[in-house]
């Protein structure tokens, strides 16, 4: 099933008045349960594309459609609530709220949602047994390592079972130890549940798993086809 | 969670939000004291008057407020005193006779109040006896008068002296008597104590030619917030032949200063408001641009741009709230402390007491002002904060990531 | 130091938001403070002269002990050589002697007790305003006319009319009682309660006759062109006088009720002042602060390449001094013609609050005033309470150690 399609996607940024072309028409179908690494040299539109599919950002020009709805047409509000339910964050600087405790991070997407305290409590312990976090629980950011609030960072994308994870460098500011747990993680949770994941990364180690790879050079993709990772 | 939020992250720069805090606090406090201070000094002046000689209600001839002449007397005082004695919300009353006349001593003379009154009955309705600084109150024998200090002053008469009092009497002929002066009163009103003079109503009568008669009488009621009722209870009991007149009816221009003063503290507030709002917009804008990424963070991970801005609202509110409770708390305090000991204001007397205040002054905590504190300081700080908030609504959740 | 001004001034507009919202704070502490404070003092002024003007003068010469004990006995002679001095002091605008006195008058079946005033209307019409207050009939046109000109209340309760004749009883200066007829000419409006209520304006001469002192006077009015000098031409008529029989007296000293309720007001309108420039000042101190420690790490680095700490302050002190200085110069500028505007056109109340302060014996019109002092004054009060609430930050800057400045995000 289609989760993500872009059709000729340009995106211009202007950076101090000179327009800079970050994405030069791209094209790209995702489907459910991919494991899919974007790959390129720096300044090739990784980060870009990334953003465009996770309708952070809006595309100068062409069509992103998320579940075959066009996001362009839709409201910020309505954008908003796409993101909350449909799609999952992973940040190269882990990004958690600093005045959160662990778990209430992981709350913290749910109460977007609305769901009532209890279910919460309940559904973020499960997440955070499931990926052996259970200790962190009542631990604030800044009293944590950095695997441990990336793995909080994990805990809360998945926690409300969005379709697509979006993972912007998730292991640039980790070890490599540290971000093969990660990344082990990761796939266990695309194993297990069918979650699409989606990497923008340089990192060796990442794109050794994956079982697609885009590989982007000056906002265009060069090549698109299967990962070392494929079956 | 919002809450927990926004009460964690006004701890974040602890600092910073204490500032804001005190002065919020300061700012209420301040407001709560002069606000105390006016409104103590403004009821003393009605409470002074109605103390002094007004009383709750007067019932008089119908017409005699606007026209006091002697002639004007109450048609049948018994009706009035069965009325007043089958009352329930009347406590005391006293029957008065009274003539605006002239006084004079050996050496000088002043014009004045006489007023004729029943000794025992008008020490449980004005302040006159507990006022009295020399000599006595009036035992009612004849020819013994009371005067204010300032009055004996420029007549230049001190207990035992003797006044010739002169005024109009009911014939048309200028009727006058000898009195000693038995007592000196002084009260907080300097208009007051150089005006008036009481002596018992009999010895007034008979110089006036009034016999029996009676032109006014005072009442003091049980509750004083139900004088209205009380008074519509006597209206309509006494009929058309009668004025009852309160205190409100009788102190329009005190009554309605206090209505003035209500709407300038209005002004007062929105001064103070408008002051504290300039803090809480800086404060708030420097905490959220000190956010900005974690506000995109917040926006990427689905947060509508909505409950972005009740972030920033709730944060400043709470901010608000605290600070309102707090000053509020010291304000109150504040107010209690000196209503009970009162402030000297001396060096202001001769002010103070032409206004019938009196040199101390007496702050009052009135609900008014805590219901306008409790309304107004929060919703300005949530005002303050909707500039900031805004800012933070309208951020990309792209560029805010990247911002450092 | 140049560098350090030209530095100060870039760091001002680094954080242009905020340090516009701060100078905003300082314009309209400021624009506010001088725009109350003119309106408190060109109300004030506008009142004294409206209330001196009215009928008390600006300067009584009295007997020393009349204040105290304002009767007969307590009278003096005018001499040709007090008038001489009087018309002498070019600070003089007109003086009118007069005899006060009190008692009843009587019209009909009503007598009412009164104050007794006895003018040359010539003459105190070069001092008071009362002339322009007749409200029916006229004044009375000579010091010996036996004719008298009454409160509109008094009138009122009388039950006369004008052109009735009355009776005035009053105890003379022998204390013998004594009784005359006058001719009621005219009624005076002053809003003042006492004069509309009690006052009765007789010939000078007339009421000399009455109590039987021939010659002597209660009061010798003196209204001066400025108000300013009221303590100067005082001081000077006191210099001249033999004070044991005849003192100059302020009005600040006749009417001491007026002078303290005018201050108290003053008073509780700088309190009010006060409170407002302290919460701007709060204000301050947290955006001070805040654009110190975010640059704690700047500082650290420039204390680390050997800046001395005292020029970071010093810095700091500059970028503050340049807020405020902006601040109120902007506030006084925007003051300024907000108050040239409203000395010429005042505020006028209307309705129930104009009712009231005519009542009080005030004019329902608050016009501002421009003082230069009081411009100062207030501009130095906001520089100064904000410079101490910016002392903590700049005691931050001095205690702050390079290393830890260095470390600090």
């Amino acid at each position: 099933m289609e989760v993500i399609r872009l059709e000729h996607v340009e995106k211009i940024y202007s950076d101090n008045g000179v327009p800079v072309h970050a994405l030069r028409g791209i094209d790209l179908r995702i489907t459910q349960g991919e494991f899919t690494v974007i790959a390129g040299p720096s300044g090739s539109g990784k980060t870009t594309l990334l953003n465009i599919m996770g309708a952070l950002d809006k595309a100068s020009k062409g069509k992103v459609f998320l579940e075959k709805e066009e996001i362009g047409e839709k409201s910020r509000d309505e954008i908003s609530a796409f993101r909350l339910e449909k799609l999952g964050f992973v940040f190269q600087a882990y990004n958690l709220i600093p005045v959160l405790t662990a778990m209430e991070n992981i709350e913290f997407t749910m109460m977007l949602l609305g769901i009532e305290e209890k279910q919460r409590r309940d559904r973020a312990r499960e997440v955070m047994r499931e990926l052996d976090i259970e200790e962190l629980a009542d631990k604030r950011p800044n009293e944590m390592s950095g695997g441990q609030q990336q793995r909080v960072a994990v805990a809360r994308a998945i926690v409300n079972n969005p379709s697509i994870i979006l993972a912007d460098e998730p292991t640039a500011n980790l070890d490599s130890e540290t971000g093969a747990n990660l990344l082990d993680l990761m796939e266990k949770m695309n194993r297990d549940h069918k979650l699409t994941f989606i990497f923008s990364s340089h990192d060796r180690q990442v794109i050794d798993r994956a079982r697609r790879l885009v590989i982007l050079k000056d906002g265009l993709i060069e090549r698109d086809g299967n990962g070392n990772a494929a079956q | 969670m919002l809450l927990t939020i926004a009460w964690r992250n006004i701890w974040r720069n602890r600092r910073r939000s204490v500032i804001v805090l005190v002065s919020i606090v300061v700012g209420i406090a301040a407001v709560m004291f002069n606000d105390g201070l006016s409104i103590g000094m403004i009821r003393q002046m009605l409470e002074n008057s109605i103390g002094s000689h007004v009383s709750h209600i007067q019932i008089h001839a119908q017409g005699f407020n606007d026209n006091r002449v002697i002639q004007n007397v109450v048609p049948k005082p018994a009706e009035v005193e069965s009325a007043l004695r089958n009352t329930a919300g009347v406590q005391h009353w006293s029957p008065r006779v009274l003539s605006f006349g002239l006084l004079s001593s050996a050496l000088n003379s002043s014009g004045g109040v006489i007023v004729g009154v029943d000794p025992e009955r008008e020490k449980d309705v004005t302040t006159i006896r507990r006022s009295i600084v020399e000599g006595n109150y009036l035992t009612g024998a004849a020819h013994e008068v009371v005067i204010g200090n300032r009055l004996a002053d420029k007549l230049n008469v001190g207990i035992g002296d003797k006044v010739v009092g002169m005024a109009s009497a009911l014939s048309g002929d200028v009727g006058s008597d000898l009195f000693r002066v038995a007592g000196i009163f002084e009260t907080v009103s300097s208009e007051f104590d150089k005006a008036y003079m009481f002596t018992s109503i009999d010895n007034a009568r008979s110089m006036l030619e009034l016999e029996d008669r009676i032109l006014e009488y005072a009442v003091i009621v049980r509750d004083i917030n139900r004088v209205e009722a009380v008074a519509a209870e006597l209206r309509q009991k006494l009929g058309d032949d009668y004025e009852v007149l309160t205190y409100i009816d009788l102190l329009p221009i005190l009554v309605s200063q206090v209505d003035m003063y209500k709407s300038m503290m209005y002004v007062v507030y929105l001064i103070i408001a408008i002051a504290m709002i300039f803090g809480i917009v800086n404060t708030m804008l420097m905490s959220v641009f000190e956010r900005i990424q974690e506000i995109g963070v917040l926006m990427a991970i689905g947060m509508s741009v909505r409950r972005i801005f009740a972030m920033v609202l709730i944060e400043a509110g709470t901010l608000g709230i605290i600070g309102t409770a707090t000053g509020l708390a010291l304000g109150t305090g504040l107010l209690l402390l000196f209503s009970s000991i009162g402030i000297d204001f001396s060096i202001f007397s001769e002010g103070l007491t032409s206004f019938g205040v009196g040199a101390v002054i007496y702050p009052r905590l009135t609900l008014d002002t805590v219901l306008n504190v409790l309304i107004i300081i929060p919703l300005t700080t949530v005002l303050g904060a909707v500039y900031p908030a805004v800012r933070a609504m309208r951020l990309q959740p792209v560029t805010a990531i990247r911002y450092v | 130091m140049g560098l350090l001004v030209k530095l100060a001034w870039r760091n001002l507009w680094r954080n242009r938001r905020r340090t516009m919202i701060t100078i905003s704070a300082v314009v309209f502490a400021t624009f506010l403070s001088l725009i109350m404070r003119g309106i408190q003092l060109g109300t004030y002024d506008q009142n004294i002269s409206w209330a001196l003007n009215l009928f008390s003068g600006y300067i009584q010469l009295q007997h020393p002990e009349f204040k105290a004990n304002p009767s007969l006995h307590r009278s003096f002679h005018f001499t040709p050589g007090m008038r001489e001095a009087l018309r002498n002091d070019d600070r003089i605008r007109g003086f009118a002697p007069r005899v006060y006195g009190d008692g009843l008058i009587s019209f009909g079946q009503n007598s009412l007790g009164t104050a007794l005033f006895g003018i040359d209307p010539d003459e105190e019409r070069s001092v008071t305003r009362m002339h322009e207050k007749v409200n029916a009939g006229r004044m009375i046109v000579s010091s010996k006319a036996s004719e008298i000109v009454v409160g509109r209340t008094l009138l009122k309760n009388l039950k006369a009319q004008i052109g009735d004749t009355a009776v005035v009883l009053s105890q003379g200066y022998d204390g013998a009682l004594g009784n005359m007829k006058y001719r009621i000419v005219g009624s005076v409006r002053t809003g003042m309660q006492d004069f509309d209520r009690a006052a009765v304006f007789m010939g000078f001469e007339d009421l000399q006759e009455l109590v039987s002192m021939q010659g002597r006077v209660s009061v010798v009015a003196i209204a001066l062109h400025d108000l300013h000098d009221i303590e100067d031409v005082t001081e000077n008529l006191n210099a001249g006088m033999d004070t044991s029989e005849v003192r100059a007296l302020s009005w600040e000293e006749i009417m001491p009720d007026m002078k303290q309720g005018i201050e108290l007001d003053n008073y509780s309108g700088m309190l009010m002042l006060a409170i407002l420039i302290v919460i701007v000042a709060f204000g301050i101190l947290n955006t001070v602060l805040m654009s110190v420690t975010e640059r704690f790490r700047e500082f650290g680095i420039l204390l680390s390449i050997g800046m001395p700490q005292r020029q970071l302050v010093m810095l700091v002190f500059v970028e503050t001094l340049y807020m405020l200085l902006i601040g109120i110069l902007v506030g006084n500028v925007l003051a300024l013609g907000v108050n040239l505007y409203l000395e010429a056109n005042p505020i006028t109340l209307t309705g129930e609050i104009a009712a009231m302060t005519e009542e009080y014996g005030w004019l329902p019109v608050m016009p501002s005033v421009v003082l230069p002092s009081s411009m100062l004054n207030t501009s130095f009060a906001i520089l100064s309470i904000s410079l101490i609430a910016a002392l903590y930050p700049l005691y931050r800057v001095l205690t702050l150690e390079p290393l830890k400045g260095i470390r600090y995000t």
